[in-house]
């Protein structure tokens, strides 16, 4: 033990820094772009009314953050909220447009089936014994479906202000009020991971399920009140982004799934689970919506931002696993490894591949004729 | 020791699984204050017969008694409510938890705030420092790192802190805690053991090493095929002599 003492008091910056890697990543990063916006393009980027756009932005990510968090945390992983959001927004919408009903009673309403949306998965899951990934991904194109079969391509539109005032009200402060809601729910989930059961039970659940089973922990359980949680959480987000546009319609919301899984991954919370930071996924959030509104602002494509979101997502995964890798010192890097004779193999492999589109490419080019328009 | 009641005892304790005789015809008793070894090849019986005892598997035949009266225990929960508990090979710990969280994992102090019920992880941690002290006498550098920078042997106290905490908690079963430890730690381990037993708990040892049973235990229990082929008192006894029982040396010699 005295030996462990000594070490831990000579052990290397990047080691004490570990623990706060999820925070410090983030920052750095948000910290990053702040400083290459302040070059590019100062003017546009740092007004007000563009940081506010930013943090709006932001925050219908936060909840669905927050939940995701817990989810990835017990080794999970939501791939429907997405399809959550927007499905609970439309029936929301048609309760409210259709039926009459006021909008008091729609917003909860929302949330509720959110909540049962959230238990069918946590359910498919828990008792059919469907790993995460497939069912989440399965119900992912149920409840899209629903959503275009109910809507059937309608843009259902003009809400009662409480709803534009939860998408894109401002506080007579600077901080719109959809981040209030947002930062609220961060809140709320950084009390439940730290002073709850059910916050505990998630890191025990991500860390050895095994041993959460043997400590009597009712590892199903509370598998699913995560995935209600993010249900939940979803709707609201669903909420927020009909508010916001005032309007909702089954299309919306296409890559939220994988922006809220990247922002929770970049803040530092493990795929492997049992490792969860509500503040890392709070900064990854505001990195993305900073990074999304930075490529706006220099007038990139709309449609790079996934490009930009898978990105994120393999570098900082790539990044956190470097960093849990103990052994690195005899490593040597990422590629050191490809000289040896295994490595080799998987050159040569992906130069067969690299080979083979090429000539085809070049044979499909000295053959070809004219180009004949579509349609 | 025969003059002592003992706190838990099993009679002709049978286990079937399908066709599978596991255990048969199998006597057990714990005394308070003592340390019994049970020790036998594998598959003879031995992880069966303690998880009997814990609640985790049901007699197909015999009866067990906790103070000398008749028990049933449907599963974990009703053992550990007679004060029966086991710390188990992988000490079901959450690696990234701190040691409070695990030593309370599943049994969490909690407290009212404005109506909802919270962890108070300052309790937790201040019971969780006091019982490392006073009942294992074991100190840890850090009550807030993650348990997986912890070494063995504190990673064991930390579960068997757990088990203690129980107050009513009067056998203690230990499944192999010296197996994946270094010397130093074992040792460490070893005395955890002795610890608890002066605190009049019975421990039940199940290890493979011998060199371990015979400096803690005060009986040795040899399973054998499925059979108790034998128990030994430790200080009338040799490693020669049990080792002969665990292969069955003495009855083909017979």
């Amino acid at each position: 033990m005295n030996t462990a003492v000594a070490t831990d008091e000579r052990a290397p910056l990047s080691e004490r820094l570990e623990p706060y890697m999820a925070i410090i990543a983030p920052m750095a990063m948000i910290a990053a772009i702040f400083l290459f916006m302040a070059v590019a393009s100062p003017d546009r980027f740092y007004r007000i009314s563009n940081l506010e756009l930013i943090l709006q932005d932001a925050a219908l990510y936060m909840p669905m953050a927050m939940a995701m968090t817990f989810v990835i945390t017990q080794r999970g992983i939501d791939l429907s909220v997405g399809s959550v959001a927007v499905l609970s927004a439309i029936i929301m919408a048609f309760l409210v447009k259709q039926f009459g009903f006021s909008i008091y009673v729609g917003i909860p309403i929302a949330l509720s089936i959110g909540a049962l949306l959230g238990l069918i998965n946590g359910l498919v899951i828990t008792r059919f014994n469907v790993p995460d990934l497939i069912g989440t991904l399965a119900m992912d194109l149920v409840y899209k479906g629903l959503a275009l079969l109910l809507a059937k391509g309608l843009v259902l539109a003009r809400f009662p202000d409480v709803l534009t005032e939860i998408g894109r009200g401002q506080t007579p402060f600077f901080i719109p009020t959809p981040a209030v809601i947002g930062i609220l729910t961060m809140v709320a989930g950084y009390y439940i991971l730290q002073r709850t059961h059910f916050g505990r039970y998630t890191v025990a659940i991500g860390s050895s399920p095994e041993s959460a089973e043997l400590t009597g922990i009712g590892v199903k359980r509370h598998k699913v009140y995560a995935y209600v949680l993010c249900g939940a959480c979803a709707a609201l987000a669903g909420l927020m982004l009909t508010g916001k546009q005032n309007a909702i319609q089954a299309t919306m919301a296409p890559f939220f799934n994988l922006h809220v899984i990247a922002a929770v991954v970049v803040g530092g919370t493990s795929l492997f689970g049992g490792r969860a930071s509500i503040i890392g996924s709070f900064s990854g959030v505001l990195l993305l919506a900073m990074m999304l509104n930075a490529l706006v602002t220099l007038r990139i494509e709309f449609f790079w931002q996934p490009v930009a979101s898978g990105f994120v997502i393999i570098s900082s995964v790539a990044l956190y696993a470097w960093i849990q890798k103990k052994d690195r010192d005899g490593a040597g890097g990422w590629f050191a490894d490809l000289k040896t004779a295994e490595g080799q193999k998987t050159v040569r492999f992906a130069a067969l591949i690299i080979g083979v589109l090429i000539g085809l490419l070049a044979i499909g080019g000295i053959f070809a004729g004219d180009p004949v328009p579509s349609g | 020791m025969s003059d002592q009641q003992p706190v838990v005892s099993m009679r002709g304790i049978s286990k079937r699984f399908g066709g599978v005789r596991a255990l048969e015809n199998v006597d057990l008793d714990a005394y308070p204050g003592e340390v019994l070894a049970i020790v036998g090849d594998n598959g003879a019986g031995k992880s069966t017969l303690i998880k009997i005892l814990t609640g985790v598997y049901q007699p197909t035949e015999g009866e067990i008694f906790v103070d000398g009266e008749r028990v049933e225990m449907a599963n974990h929960a009703d053992a550990a409510k007679m004060g029966i508990d086991a710390v188990y090979q992988t000490l079901a710990l959450a690696d990234h938890l701190d040691p409070p969280a695990n030593m309370f994992l599943g049994n969490e102090l909690t407290k009212k705030f404005l109506g909802f019920t919270i962890l108070d992880n300052k309790k937790m941690r201040d019971e969780t420092e006091r019982v490392l002290m006073e009942r294992l006498g074991v100190r840890l550098r850090s009550l807030d790192a993650s348990t997986d920078s912890l070494s063995g042997g504190q990673r064991q106290a930390v579960a068997i802190a757990r088990a203690v905490y129980h107050e009513g908690l009067r056998v203690l079963v230990m499944d192999e805690p010296t197996a994946a430890l270094g010397p130093q730690e074992t040792a460490r381990t070893l005395k955890l053991i002795k610890t608890l037993k002066a605190q009049g708990l019975a421990v039940i040892l199940i290890s493979h090493s011998l060199d371990d049973v015979f400096e803690v235990s005060d009986r040795v229990h040899v399973q054998r095929r499925g059979q108790c082929v034998g128990v030994a008192l430790t200080a009338e006894s040799s490693t020669q002599e049990v080792l002969g029982m665990i292969v069955g040396a003495k009855e083909d010699a017979a």
